[in-house]
């Protein structure tokens, strides 16, 4: 296997043009010349109606190498990505080309496709209604020689394979909207890794990991590893900066629309000086917090027996003013709990304590919890949070209205103004335009959108699922800050979370569940590496991407 | 404690999070605010170009009180049939193509139960409006509890319910309301006959529980996002049967009017409403709120296509214009929204 594109170029000149080289393991690890990229792209510019949002933005992807793409949410990443898959047209001028053959613009997804481009995009682009395999298969069934008929054996037999390789297990014919984040996650992922051939193409993967759980995520860059060392090229697009500092061989980081860093080498980086390239200067250090103040002589919220979905008698008390986090592995129920409290999904027993009245859970339905203080702060915010088309103003306030008797009396806007200039105000939401519909706005902000809906409820008992998810470092900061005030306040909170590092910024204790009921009680300092090593309790966390170097160093470089 | 907090809450606002998203809206809205107008009032400026060319071409018949009077008093079928459809397209179920059917089913109804069975003709009346709402309940159960695809059950629906306003008229049509009914529909206010204030009315009333009640706001959640109105407490599974129910409702009170207006019925014209009332709730979405459906804007697009169908019947086409202005107005002018707020996004 030799790739002369991966020589050092001073080799290349010493030994002349054409000469052929004997294999080598360090080709990775060698300083690299720029040879042909895989992907190129030159003075990029994109304007929407007289606005420009990307300016002069160039990328170079290189062969057989994993390339990050960072920037903060608001930076033009996503506009870049979409570009890249032709969602937008670039303006005049700009050039991309893949493998030397520049691309006509707007990109044409079929002719990407063609020149060996897949892309895995942060809605995952799956037909919810549709069963796995047809998802894995879409576009690539073929019909039998004589009467066209799809073999799907034979389709099931790929689809097979390419899980094998993932190393998890989905079933083929569960239609899609039935399967959990990560299972969607994982078959968008395997859909784009069936079409890698050995030795070409480009992957982008944009935001596409956000959903897997720790363990998911290790194997998920184990065999990226793989794909990459055989030549194939990866673009990173994530929020992650672990993936990131662990698995990039060269970043790129993008600021107000323009390349601050362009193909950076990783190597020496940490997660600190990615952030500080993002923001343009340094983000103060949230992990040292006081412990909660536990008012005196209050009644924590307490919940017997708890079963349905996928947990069974589970029981956990919560004071105001604490967080509580849950978590475990995929599958372990600790997940379930936020749907089953908040009456979203129907519990079958339990009991729910709560500001000295006992309720039972199998008979809370979504209105009455509400009406019991408690509010739920769902993951997803595209499908279960916020109404896409549909006003700042008017997915903020929603929940004071629903319940209305006044149903047909209207709505005071003033009341319904100050609270969302208020909660505008304290979530730092920008753009502050309370007209303008939701859709707009960056992940980050449309998140600190969805914490205000249900802040503003004032509730006694606040849920949540993934709080953060897919947020950038600075509204994560904002989004952990209003959680912790709205503790701080009285509020009792519970955090369903698989990241273990937003729930080692957020939570006073931590449950670990297996198998539907709680394994395990983390107190005290709550650190990254102890939540997971609790969550994996035979296992370590790992480097996402081995050492990229020979010396076999074990070893972790951040937190 | 509150120190940390105050602390931590100082240092939020220092942060950087999306400058650049504010500087985007600043600009996109000093670019955009032109285009957003137009998209809202570009329907009403072709009303306007369009009354002028009439009025330079055919002054002697179309700038008169009498083609004025056509124009406003005799659509009021096709507000009600539109104010109808609204509820069902609000709440996210796509087309409900049986409010025609029911219409006629109420239309016929009263006018039967009074010519053939000599039933009082309020009694009839109050009959008919209830078989109406009962043909939404059913179309509800079937869609909201049942799960069944809407298309399939109002097609299906419509389709039987024509069958038996026919059968039920002996597939003639019938007449002989007593004069006096008639009133309820075409009293005299001002010039126009009542029931033309009264779509209009219906049409505000709408308009008014869609902007500014809590009522209004969890339709356009529902019709946006079921999962989030549900997890916000809206009883998303009563709101849709009930919008199913007040569609036939409103179907089968325009029915009522719509026979007292004529003195009677005939039972196949109730399908030819059936493209109108579509192009009238489309071609609304170009109106006033660009991509929302929206009861003001149906009510102006009503009065904007029965304006073009008068005024080339006045230069001479006969009866086939209205089905080439209905079906080509829809499509140009939703077109022509959709590009304009694609273009002021």
């Amino acid at each position: 296997m030799v790739r002369t594109d991966h020589v050092p170029q001073r080799l290349r000149i010493a030994l002349g043009s054409g000469v052929i080289l004997p294999e080598s393991t360090e080709v990775r690890a060698a300083t690299l010349a720029p040879p042909v990229p895989r992907l190129a792209v030159e003075s990029l510019y994109m304007s929407f109606a007289n606005n420009r949002v990307l300016r002069d933005v160039a990328i170079d992807v290189w062969p057989g190498e994993i390339h990050g793409l960072v920037g903060q949410n608001g930076s033009g990443k996503s506009t870049l990505a979409k570009v890249l898959t032709g969602l937008y047209t670039p303006d005049a001028g700009t050039r991309i080309a893949v493998d030397g053959g520049e691309l006509q613009l707007p990109v044409r997804p079929q002719e990407a496709r063609d020149r060996g481009v897949a892309v895995v995009h942060q809605s995952l682009g799956l037909f919810d209604h549709q069963s796995v395999l047809e998802n894995m298969r879409v576009g690539r069934l073929r019909g039998s020689r004589f009467l066209r008929r799809i073999d799907w054996s034979r389709e099931r037999e790929a689809a097979t394979a390419v899980f094998e390789r993932l190393g998890r297990h989905v079933p083929l014919n569960a239609p899609v909207g039935t399967l959990r984040e990560e299972d969607r996650a994982t078959v968008a992922i395997a859909r784009a890794l069936q079409d890698a051939h050995a030795g070409t193409g480009l992957i982008i993967f944009d935001e596409s990991t956000r959903s897997l759980g720790r363990r998911s995520l290790e194997h998920f860059f184990e065999i990226l590893g793989e794909i990459v060392s055989t030549g194939t090229s990866v673009l990173l697009i994530t929020h992650r900066l672990e993936e990131v500092v662990d698995a990039a061989d060269r970043v790129t980081v993008l600021r107000d629309g323009r390349v601050v860093e362009s193909g950076r080498e990783m190597a020496g980086m940490n997660e600190a000086d990615l952030t500080a390239m993002m923001l343009g200067r340094n983000l103060i250090d949230l992990e040292h917090r006081g412990a909660a103040t536990i008012p005196a002589n209050s009644t924590p919220v307490g919940v017997a027996g708890l079963t349905g979905l996928g947990v069974s008698e589970v029981s956990l008390e919560v004071s105001p003013g604490e967080v509580l986090g849950l978590t475990g592995l995929a599958g372990s129920g600790y997940d379930d709990v936020p749907y089953l409290l908040s009456g979203v999904t129907h519990a079958d027993a339990g009991t729910l304590t709560l500001l000295g009245a006992t309720i039972s859970v199998p008979a809370l339905s979504p209105a009455s919890a509400m009406e019991a203080g408690i509010a739920l702060v769902p993951e997803g915010r595209e499908h279960a949070g916020l109404a896409m088309s549909l006003s700042l103003a008017e997915n903020a306030t929603f929940p004071q209205t629903t319940r209305s008797a006044r149903s047909l009396f209207p709505i005071d806007r003033k009341r319904e103004r100050r609270i969302v200039s208020e909660w505008i105000e304290r979530l730092d939401v920008r753009p502050r335009e309370r007209k303008a519909s939701i859709r707009t706005f960056s992940g980050g902000n449309q998140q600190k959108v969805l914490l205000a809906k249900w802040l503003a409820n004032a509730p006694s008992l606040l849920v949540l699922h993934e709080p953060t998810q897919a947020v950038d470092v600075g509204a994560r900061h904002t989004l952990v800050a209003a959680i912790r005030k709205a503790a701080a306040d009285g509020c009792a909170v519970i955090v369903a979370g698989s990241d273990e590092n937003e729930l080692a910024l957020l939570c006073d204790r931590l449950l670990v569940f297996e198998e539907g009921s709680v394994r395990a009680e983390l107190r005290g300092d709550l650190s990254p590496d102890t939540i997971v090593e609790a969550i994996y309790s035979n296992g370590s966390r790992s480097r996402l991407r081995g050492p990229r170097s020979e010396v076999h160093t074990e070893k972790k470089e951040n937190n | 404690m509150t120190d940390t907090v105050n602390a931590r809450g100082a240092t939020d606002s220092d942060l950087y999070t999306g400058a650049v998203g504010a500087t985007d809206a600043v600009a996109k809205r000093s670019g955009g605010s032109f285009g957003r107008f137009a998209a809202r009032f570009a329907v009403i400026g072709v009303w306007l170009l369009m009354i002028i060319l009439f009025g330079l071409l055919e002054p002697s018949t179309f700038l008169t009180v009498g083609a004025f009077r056509t124009i406003f008093g005799s659509q009021q079928a096709l507000v009600f049939l539109s104010a109808a459809l609204l509820c069902t397209v609000i709440v996210g179920e796509f087309v409900d193509l049986s409010v025609a059917s029911n219409f006629g089913l109420s239309a016929i109804l009263v006018t039967v139960l009074t010519v053939t069975y000599h039933w009082n003709v309020w009694a009839a009346a109050i009959a008919a409006i209830i078989a109406s709402v009962l043909v939404g309940a059913v179309n509800g159960l079937l869609v909201v509890k049942l799960g069944v695809n809407t298309i399939v059950v109002t097609l299906g629906m419509g389709t039987f319910l024509l069958g038996i306003t026919l059968f039920v008229s002996n597939l003639m049509p019938v007449s002989g309301l007593p004069p006096y009914f008639a009133q309820i529909a075409l009293l005299n206010v001002g010039g126009l006959p009542i029931s033309f204030f009264l779509g209009v009315v219906l049409m505000l009333g709408f308009a008014y529980i869609l902007t500014f009640t809590p009522l209004g706001r969890n339709m356009r959640f529902v019709g946006e996002n079921r999962e989030v109105s549900r997890l916000a407490g809206v009883r998303v599974t009563r709101l849709r049967l009930g919008a199913f129910i007040v569609a036939g409702l409103i179907a089968g009170i325009g029915g009522v009017f719509a026979a007292a207006a004529t003195g009677g019925f005939d039972p196949a014209v109730s399908q030819s409403y059936l493209l109108p009332v579509f192009a009238a709730t489309f071609l609304g979405t170009a109106i006033l709120e660009p991509g929302r459906f929206n009861p003001l804007g149906t009510l102006i697009a009503v009065y904007f296509l029965a304006t073009g169908v008068l005024g080339l019947q006045l230069l001479g086409a006969t009866s086939w214009v209205s089905s080439v202005f209905y079906g080509g107005v829809l499509v140009i002018a939703v077109t022509i929204s959709t590009v304009l707020h694609a273009k002021s996004r």
